[in-house]
């Protein structure tokens, strides 16, 4: 399973959204797979909504924790 | 888009024209495209685009509607996959809903039917299937309650699931579940109720109910004892028999033991017997004896059958008959076939030593009238005669036994007969007799003789028994009596004759024996007394009854039948030998007893002549009566083996003469012949062996009596 880790941290949204939608658009094929798991970190509060509400329509699984500071929101294949 | 300002109009257009309307068209586009970012960013749930965290170029560059683009079309395949499933698990709930053996309603909270299923429908006979708005009272309870009353409205006030068992629609049962249906808000919509038919099952069960009482009914009526024993022996069921027969409640019954209820009297192989069955050996036919509560002994037979689970041998069931009557009805068969047997013997001699004793007896009572008053041979004569008495006595309590012994029954009060015989009994015995009697007794039939013959054997018992010591204490009193455990007791109204001491008593193992002739636990008995009672009782149609505790003492108790009639005054005493005069003629087949009776009748003054059957009697009277000599009085002898006897004579004779006096003799002095001689044509009776006393009554009495009445 390849971890994918993106510090977005110092973006808000909806640019932070759009950001990891991109990355999410991006691997696909390796979410649906289940071997890739995307790592989202951000210090954007409407992010933690954000990010797994889109992700969950997509699809997918996310999961938020909080980390050093920071959100740690976990993206992988349903 | 909008068109920028000045770009209408004719002519070139310079480069700066042109340049300055490319920006306003690039501005104009941006702008569009930020406006629709902002749409799709607020469609996904985000806030707009601020200008100051992305500018046109940076705006261009991250290409966000290549991004949104690609997101919903993520969310499209995955709103696509979702559906796909919820069509494949409403298919998967439909072909459930469908297939199930149960009936499922969807109400909402109006109760009005938003679904159903076949199987409800077939429950419910609903033909029209559209039956989707219809309030469920109109289709499945048909109820005429209004809807607020329903049982099944409580899920759809609380929430709560609701279970109905065993409910009742028509001819059906059903148990009933009822779950609440609710929306994403949690509000209460509706409820399922799912309908399991049991009516087959209930069916089942009512038929197994009846079944068992049908069974139950059976093993609690039947006469038979049922009994359930468990493994250790305690006793798991019994029925009613069981109970009524060993006098135990059931609740009593559940903490016995079969092997604590064996009553001593059953071996030590009926114990045996037991703890093989329980240990799973044997089993089928058996008989036992129990001890009821009362201590009364209990005799049972039937069939035992070991109870198996698994192999292994868990209890007994078993069915018995009470037999007790029968294996006492029994006891007394044998015990009177023992004295019928006796009394056949006794009768085949009592004719030829009767025959003997009145050779005998006539003889010495000749003897004693020659011989002269003073002379010893007269006292020698006297204990001989005495002797003879005795002999006829004891030839007469044989008879007893035998059909020829029937009692010559009279209307009689006993009072009197038992005070006599009671305390002849105990007289030089130092026993005290303590006599008391109902003054108003009832009249019973009896054979004064053997009734007093009972009375002396009992009392003589109980002087034995107190070795002549002591109280016997004998009492008459009227008793009815009704319905009794004792199978041989019977019913009605008695004189009953009770005999107590406060001797030695009976031991138990005696009990059984006491009555069998020839019986006897003392030194010179003839263990005769009690048969003879025994016997003599019965022959009057009554019961004795024997109570007696070794070392407490000992009551018997005969019950005689009572009668209507009245007494008949008593018969006349012995008078001294009356002489007299005329013609006898004796037909007896013995030549002794012939020769001693012409003896006898020739000492009283008549002239004898004698015959040796009925034929050459009646030969001899024909004769005499023709030669005008007839004979006065004829004896005739009741039993003739091989030839005319007298009671086929008498017949022939009152052909020949109706006014014949003719007097029956016999041995057999219980005959009914000689018990109701008149009715066959006699005007007298004498029992051989005779004294010459009774001789000249019998003879006096025959020619002062009337003539017999015509045949």
């Amino acid at each position: 399973m390849n971890t994918v880790e993106y510090d977005i941290r110092g973006q808000i949204c909806p640019s932070s959204l759009l950001t990891a939608l991109r990355e999410i658009n991006a691997h696909e094929t390796g979410l649906r797979e289940r071997t890739v798991v995307l790592r989202f970190l951000t210090d954007n509060r409407d992010c933690v909504t954000t990010i797994p509400e889109s992700a969950r329509n997509m699809g997918y699984t996310a999961d938020v924790q909080r980390a050093d500071g920071c959100y740690r929101i976990e993206v992988h294949g349903d | 888009m909008t068109e920028p300002a000045g770009s209408a109009g004719g002519g070139a257009a310079t480069p700066e024209q042109e340049l300055r309307l490319l920006n306003e068209r690039h501005s104009l586009a941006t702008k569009y495209i930020r406006e629709k970012i902002d749409e799709l960013l607020k469609v996904i749930g985000t806030s707009p685009l601020r200008p100051e965290e992305l500018d046109d170029e940076t705006l261009i560059g991250l290409d966000p509607i290549g991004i949104v683009a690609g997101t919903f079309r993520q969310v499209l395949g995955h709103l696509n996959r979702t559906n796909e499933q919820l069509r494949f698990a409403h298919a998967e709930l439909q072909a459930i809903f469908d297939s199930t053996g149960l009936g499922i309603l969807v109400i909402d909270r109006n109760q009005r039917i938003l679904a159903s299923n076949a199987k409800l429908r077939e429950q419910f006979g609903v033909v029209d299937a559209d039956i989707l708005g219809l309030s469920c009272r109109e289709i499945i309870c048909k109820a005429d309650r209004p809807d607020r009353l329903c049982p099944f409205r409580v899920t759809l006030e609380t929430g709560e699931t609701y279970r109905c068992a065993n409910w009742p629609v028509g001819d059906r049962h059903f148990d009933i579940v009822e779950t609440a249906l609710r929306s994403p808000s949690g509000e209460i919509t509706g409820s399922v109720l799912v309908y399991s038919d049991i009516t087959e099952r209930v069916a089942a069960e009512e038929a197994l109910r009846r079944s068992e009482e049908r069974y139950r009914d059976l093993f609690e009526n039947t006469s038979d004892l049922i009994l359930s024993v468990r493994s250790d022996g305690s006793l798991e069921y019994v029925n009613n028999a069981w109970c009524a027969t060993l006098g135990y409640r059931r609740e009593e019954a559940e903490r016995l033991s079969i092997l604590d209820l064996l009553h001593p009297s059953c071996d030590a192989g009926c114990r045996e017997h037991f703890r093989e069955l329980l240990r799973g050996e044997g089993g089928g036919r058996m008989r036992t004896v129990l001890t009821a509560k009362s201590g009364r002994m209990v005799v049972l037979e039937g069939d035992v059958r070991v109870v198996r689970e698994e192999g292994q041998p868990v209890g007994l069931r078993a069915i018995f008959s009470d037999t007790t009557e029968h294996e006492v009805l029994e006891e007394e068969l044998r015990k009177r076939e023992k004295l019928e047997s006796v009394g056949l013997l006794a009768g085949g001699i009592a004719h030829d030593f009767n025959n003997i004793l009145t050779a005998v007896l006539g003889n010495i009572n000749l003897a004693q009238v020659v011989a002269d008053p003073q002379d010893p041979v007269h006292e020698r004569l006297a204990e001989a005669e005495k002797a003879t008495l005795a002999a006829r006595g004891l030839t007469q309590q044989l008879l007893t036994f035998s059909k020829g012994g029937a009692p010559v029954k009279r209307p009689s009060s006993i009072t009197q007969l038992v005070h006599e015989h009671a305390t002849f009994a105990c007289r030089g015995s130092g026993t005290i007799a303590r006599i008391t009697g109902d003054p108003d007794l009832w009249t019973t039939e009896v054979d004064e003789g053997q009734i007093g013959q009972v009375v002396n054997n009992l009392v003589l018992n109980a002087v034995q028994a107190m070795d002549g010591g002591g109280t016997v204490t004998v009492s008459t009193e009227n008793v009815t009596l009704g319905p009794a455990a004792d199978p041989l007791q019977p019913r009605g109204r008695f004189v009953c004759i009770t005999v107590r001491d406060s001797g030695c008593g009976i031991p138990r193992e005696n009990l059984q024996r006491m009555f069998d002739p020839y019986f006897t636990t003392k030194r010179g008995g003839s263990g005769l007394g009690l048969a003879v009672t025994y016997s003599i009782v019965r022959q009057h149609g009554g019961h004795i009854h024997v109570d007696s505790e070794p070392g407490v003492g000992t009551t018997f108790t005969v019950y005689l039948p009572a009668t209507e009639q009245l007494q008949q005054p008593a018969q006349q005493p012995e008078r001294p030998a009356p002489a007299g005069m005329g013609r006898v003629l004796v037909m007896d087949d013995e030549l002794v007893v012939r020769e001693t009776a012409k003896a006898m009748l020739t000492e009283l003054g008549y002239q004898v002549e004698c015959a040796i059957d009925g034929l050459a009697a009646l030969a001899r009277y024909e004769t005499a009566r023709a030669q005008g000599r007839p004979f006065a009085v004829v004896i005739l002898d009741l039993t003739v083996p091989g030839g005319m006897g007298g009671k086929e004579a008498i017949r022939l004779f009152r052909e020949l003469d109706p006014a014949v006096r003719a007097i029956v003799s016999s041995g057999y002095s219980n005959d009914p012949v000689m018990a109701r001689f008149t009715e066959h044509g006699y005007v007298g009776v004498i029992t051989k062996p005779y004294r010459l006393s009774d001789l000249g009554a019998a003879i006096q009495a025959a020619l002062g009596s009337p003539p017999p009445a015509a045949p």
